[in-house]
């Protein structure tokens, strides 16, 4: 087990490095050029050199990539063009407030899609699992913009249920977090209850459940016993995969509702050119998704007794 | 009391298990159900938090933001965002009457405006006494003291130091001051100079609130330049204290001070109970009518507190401010139709709105049109082709259409609100005529276009609204015969492109820097081609001469015909074709008092006042 994590690690680093070489070709040449962007029109050309000397832009490119990985091995990725931030900072505070906007609607969307998806497979072929089944294609119709436009307008501004956006720190958050707790849980019904479904199907029709029947063991114990424990390793894959995006956060919904979570300093500096921001987070996002890869094999294992890891 | 998906399926599971009888452990799905329900939905009804409400103690005005500021240093700034947050909290020497029309400069920090000497190059400045800092720890005591000449010397040194403004110097202050180029290049090759042992020949401390510049050669326009934020009195004792943290901390003399300051989230500015600044006396004719001189002479500002919130989008905007939680806002185009119409070149409001808020609309800075690359073979070398695509556009159309009225059209390059326009010099710019458009097509050898390849055009985005525009342009002048083909680029290719001369038509615009129609006419002096201002390169010795002459002759009757002669010259050249001025429609909530627009200051906020119960009333 250990050399197996070992092993993972260091499958890594080659991951990393052909990521790092990508972000920086793909920015570099074809992101927008944060000096002109900075300067507007009419920019003189000593004022360009300048500025791309005070952002170490004028630099060869070799010399900014060698910089660059530095900078992943550092986890320190200097300072926002634009806004100065030190970027640390500006990642821990903006995953805090991203983890807050989608961890407990997230969790709290598992179980209840969870408890949806079991729900309609029990009833099978039934006018409950036909009438959930085109509710969800539906629902998954709309767009995640629909939802946050419609919802914002009824009901936080014609029904005065909720904030129509902001945020503060701390427990005062609450009431600017719920309509977008609502928003996640209910876009997440769709496709998720979807998924959910098909897995307890799958389950229901193998031979350990015929065997527990012919033993005579209860339905309810079937369901809840034998196939949810069955049915958890594909939503723990599903499910584990998920974390990294979630402290990410929500971009549209951080947008609409003025929530500074990390989405939101991500679309800001994809507008701006703001390469430091931009290299920062994508390093961050392949580095969460392939530990949190390595995770859910490693859970796996644990929850399987089929699933040997050498 | 829910009516949701969620709260269906919470009753529908309920039952589910209570038929299955399921035991307590099993009903644990249920339990985290209901606890998550309640915690969502129960916690935030009624408790919708609307700041301000009923009290009448406290005047606040709820304004908003749509962009993160990028630095809150006067001369590192260099946006919209920045610079309105700037200008609540620093004071640049100079500034533009609230009321009067066109702009004109007025003394801010200044006793009155400067003094010109006879050399027409030295101008005596002479600061008012008695002005203050805020208090903040980077003083002695944590007491503001009173603002200086020295203030105001180190202020230009920093700005001119390229180590701490790369971005705004050329634009304001380079080639004009005896010395300051100099010195700016000495801070590139040595960071961290101490100012005060730097001299430089054109600033000079005549005493503790006098000081002299002496310019380089005569130019009248300079002063517009101490009238920028960017050029706003910063105190050594910050720059010291806080460095590169003066970029979120703000000291000024302004009035209002940062009370919080979150990079994204509610700013809150608390009053200056020591503002030097008064309400104007005099305004334009019809302004003592609407109110606007009521306050006449009182100490500003008049609110106690305002608070910015960061809405970056257009509907949770829209809907504060429909519920009375901003109290004014811009009306874009997609809800222009719904609440507002042009009556009679009049805006007005529609039905509910009309009753609920009041209108404003103004004069937008900018221009907008199509600039024709010069260096490119088709267009450059014939005139009468460009003629035919002036005949060929119907602006007055594009306007009606594409911008629901909001906007002029142009006769020449300056907008209506700026020295130098229209209103001061006689110049027609072609009507569209479709006749003369194929009449003209045919002169410069392209009969009903043919033979003419399709002509493409550059835009710097590629947003819908431009193709939506791009299509509308399409179409118009295909009606004559010319194939229009749009590139859509993101912003720096589009500059680049630009200013390599790698183009034939450029969508483009200008926002006044500063309001004189030198600002626009040197979008065509030749030695400004690209890549300077002058992108499509246009070349014409007399307009030259005549704009060396226009720059630096005070405004007035002699300089409006030199204008005048300009801007027929390039009616005859067509290095651009006009599209629009637009014009900016707003709304404002009726207990917003004093409320005129002005687009040359970076806030109007220390003007205005609120009804304080009218709000309250209004926000229950």
């Amino acid at each position: 087990m250990v050399g197996y994590i070992i092993r993972r690690l260091l499958y890594i680093i080659p991951t990393i490095f052909g990521v790092a070489v990508l972000v920086f070709v793909l920015f570099t040449a074809a992101g927008e050029d944060p000096v002109r962007v900075a300067l507007g029109q009419h920019a003189t050309p000593q004022a360009i050199a300048d500025l791309e000397a005070l952002w170490g832009l004028d630099q060869p490119l070799w010399r900014q990539f060698i910089s660059f990985l530095g900078q992943i091995v550092t986890f320190n990725y200097g300072e926002s063009y634009f806004t100065g931030e030190v970027l640390s900072e500006a990642f821990a505070s903006g995953a805090l407030v991203s983890l807050s906007l989608t961890l407990p609607p997230f969790v709290f969307g598992l179980v209840l899609n969870i408890a949806i998806a079991m729900m309609i497979a029990y009833y099978r072929d039934t006018w409950i699992d036909r009438f959930s089944t085109a509710t969800a294609v539906i629902s998954m119709s709309f767009s995640y913009l629909v939802y946050i436009i419609a919802m914002q307008y009824f009901l936080a501004y014609e029904f005065e249920w909720f904030p129509i956006n902001g945020y503060a720190p701390g427990w005062d958050a609450l009431p600017y977090l719920a309509l977008p707790w609502l928003i996640i849980i209910l876009v997440s019904i769709g496709p998720d209850v979807r998924i959910y479904r098909t897995i307890f199907l799958n389950e229901m029709q193998a031979n350990y459940v015929r065997t527990a029947r012919a033993k005579g063991v209860s339905e309810r114990s079937i369901l809840f016993i034998h196939i949810l424990k069955n049915a958890m390793i594909p939503i723990l894959t599903f499910t584990i995969v998920a974390v990294p995006f979630l402290i990410l956060g929500s971009f549209l919904m951080e947008r609409f509702f003025s929530i500074p979570g990390l989405g939101d300093l991500m679309i800001t500096a994809i507008n701006n050119g703001d390469f430091p921001v931009l290299k920062g987070m994508t390093m961050y996002i392949t580095m969460t998704y392939a530990l949190f890869n390595l995770l859910t094999d490693l859970l796996i294992a644990a929850v399987d007794p089929r699933v040997k890891l050498h | 009391m829910i009516p949701s998906d969620g709260f269906v399926v919470y009753v529908a599971l309920s039952e589910f298990m209570a038929v299955q009888r399921i035991s307590i452990w099993q009903k644990a799905p249920q339990l985290v159900l209901s606890a998550l329900l309640i915690a969502t939905v129960a916690v935030p009804l009624g408790c919708r938090p609307r700041d301000g409400v009923g009290n009448t103690d406290v005047k606040v005005l709820d304004s908003y933001r749509g962009d993160v500021y990028r630095s809150l240093d006067p001369p590192k700034q260099f946006d919209a965002a920045s610079s309105r947050i700037i200008s609540h909290i620093y004071d640049p020497l100079l500034d533009y009457h609230y009321l009067k029309r066109p702009y004109e400069l007025t003394p801010n920090l200044l006793e009155s405006m400067p003094e010109i000497g006879e050399d027409k190059l030295t101008y005596t400045f002479k600061l008012r006494k008695g002005i203050k800092f805020h208090d903040d720890p980077c003083f002695s005591g944590g007491k503001g003291r009173e603002l200086t000449a020295d203030d105001v010397l180190f202020t230009i040194k920093r700005f001119a130091d390229v180590n701490v403004n790369p971005q705004s110097y050329p634009a304001l202050l380079q080639n004009r001051i005896k010395g300051l180029d100099e010195f700016r290049e000495k801070t590139r090759q040595q960071k961290d100079l101490d100012y005060d042992q730097e001299n430089i020949a054109g600033l000079e401390k005549v005493d503790e609130y006098t000081f002299k510049i002496v310019m380089i050669e005569p130019d009248p326009l300079l002063l517009m330049s101490f009238a920028t934020n960017a050029l706003s009195i910063v105190p050594k004792e910050a720059v010291e204290k806080y460095g590169r943290k003066l970029e979120h901390h703000a000291v000024g003399t302004g009035p209002f001070t940062l009370a919080k300051n979150p990079r994204k989230g509610v700013m809150v500015l608390k009053k200056n109970p020591n503002y030097h600044g008064t309400y104007p006396t005099e305004g334009d004719p019809d302004d003592q009518s609407q109110g606007l001189l009521t306050n006449a002479g009182e100490q500003l500002p008049f609110v106690d507190e305002v608070r910015i919130p960061l809405i970056e989008e257009a509907q949770p905007r829209m809907l504060k401010f429909l519920s009375g939680e901003l109290d004014s806002i811009g009306i874009d185009r997609d809800n222009f139709t719904k609440m507002a119409e042009k009556v009679s070149n009049e805006f007005q409001l529609k039905g509910k709105f009309a009753k609920q808020f009041n209108i404003s609309s103004v004069d937008a800075l900018s221009s907008f049109y199509i600039t024709i690359n010069f260096r490119d073979k088709v267009f450059g070398q014939n005139k009468v082709l460009r003629q035919a695509l002036a005949y060929a556009l119907d602006t007055p159309a594009y306007i009606e259409k594409m911008e629901n009225g909001r906007g002029h059209t142009l006769n020449t390059i300056v907008p209506l609100p700026i020295a130098g326009s229209e209103q001061s010099v006689s110049v027609q710019w072609y009507s569209h005529n479709l006749q003369k458009a194929k009449a003209k097509l045919k002169e410069a050898g392209y009969p009903e276009g043919k033979g003419l390849p399709p002509v493409v055009i550059l835009y710097g985005s590629q947003d819908n609204i431009t193709r939506q525009n791009h299509e509308f342009l399409r179409a118009q002048l295909a009606k004559s015969g010319i194939q229009l083909k749009g590139e859509f680029l993101s912003f720096s290719d589009y500059l680049g492109r630009k200013e390599g001369g790698s183009f034939q038509l450029a969508s483009g615009g200008w926002r006044a820097d500063y309001p004189d129609a030198e600002n626009f006419y040197q979008l065509f002096y030749g030695p400004n081609k690209a890549p300077g201002p002058n992108d499509g390169s246009y070349q014409n010795p007399e307009f030259d001469r005549l704009y060396e002459q226009m720059r630096r002759m005070p405004a007035g009757s002699e300089r409006n015909q030199i204008i005048e002669k300009m801007a027929l010259l390039l009616k005859a050249d067509v290095p651009v074709v006009f599209l629009k001025a637009p014009i900016s429609v707003g709304m404002r909530q009726k207990w917003l008092l004093n409320s005129k627009p002005n687009l040359m200051l970076g806030s109007t906020a220390k003007f205005l006042d609120i009804d304080t119960e009218m709000k309250a009333e209004g926000l229950k």
